[in-house]
């Protein structure tokens, strides 16, 4: 093969992961909402918050955060959700780790992580997040929601 | 969850060993897709698949990388703001060791181009960890939990 073929490869190759970094940066952590939401079932999800069993979801809403244990970029939106939780006091952050509840995974259709619900007073799906979600778009999605 | 999760590290540290190893399978590429070099970009996969299983087994913090990190880097740096899990760094590692030991045995099998195409597929997951902080275990380790590929975490 002849050296500029060669080179050509290799730099379309760098090119080629530089636009799917790049789209994929502009593209992870969008809110999108979601239309006719299902009722989540908090009994099902096994939820625990400071080890105790989550019976209730967030006075008006909850950020229900779906994680794996080989996941880098749950622990920084964990972070993120539990200021948001300490910043507005109806709002509740919920872990649950899939790695071994599978289950959920499928009921909910989760292939990346973290995968984010925002969910409504009553438990019933408003927004779902692929992805980091990006603070300023969390931001405009909770003053939607009244959330102050 | 957290109570389980082992002791955090930096996480420059892996995506400073994502670069080195992005450069190299770069090179790999490149060799493999000459004849006259081909023979060497088979002993650079080789050699790269040997490092990706250090890191798959022992974890990126003791890969020959993760040790040049602590000892040559991260002093020159400011102290991370915070430590990240190794485990999904580890879990980058098995799929590299996977895609290049593919790469290996399709090579031995006869197939042209096989060392080409596995340092190809490998370089862009480590060129976008390493440039865009992309994180392989975030992206596809349930994916391929759920269709039954993986039992059980890395």
């Amino acid at each position: 093969m002849p050296f500029e073929i060669k080179l050509t490869i290799v730099l379309s190759l760098v090119l080629i992961a530089s636009l799917a970094g790049w789209y994929w940066k502009a593209h992870t952590g969008k809110v999108k909402l979601i239309k006719r939401g299902e009722l989540v079932d908090l009994s099902k999800l096994d939820a625990y918050k400071n080890g105790k069993k989550v019976t209730r979801f967030g006075k008006k809403v909850t950020l229900l955060q779906f994680s794996t244990e080989v996941c880098s970029q749950c622990k920084q939106t964990a972070k993120a959700f539990g200021e948001l939780e300490q910043q507005h006091s109806d709002l509740l952050h919920l872990e649950v780790d899939l790695t071994n509840r599978l289950d959920l995974a499928a009921h909910f259709g989760v292939l990346q992580t973290p995968t984010t619900l925002v969910l409504g007073s009553n438990g019933k799906v408003l927004a779902r997040v692929g992805g980091a979600p990006k603070p300023q778009e969390i931001q405009l999605e909770l003053e939607k929601l009244d959330i102050k | 969850m957290s109570n389980s999760a082992p002791a955090g590290i930096d996480p420059r540290g892996p995506r400073f060993g994502a670069t080195i190893t992005s450069f190299l399978l770069l090179v790999t590429v490149f060799l493999g897709l000459g004849s006259d070099t081909q023979q060497a970009a088979f002993f650079f996969l080789i050699f790269i698949a040997s490092l990706f299983g250090i890191g798959a087994l022992l974890g990126t913090a003791r890969h020959p990388y993760g040790i040049i990190f602590k000892a040559f880097v991260r002093p020159r740096l400011s102290a991370p703001t915070e430590l990240e899990d190794p485990r999904p760094p580890q879990f980058a590692q098995s799929v590299g060791l996977l895609v290049t030991l593919i790469g290996i045995v399709l090579a031995l099998l006869g197939v042209e181009y096989a060392v080409a195409f596995a340092a190809g597929a490998a370089f862009i997951a480590a060129f976008l960890n390493a440039a865009f902080a992309y994180c392989l275990g975030c992206q596809i380790y349930l994916g391929l939990k759920r269709v039954g590929l993986i039992k059980n975490a890395a």
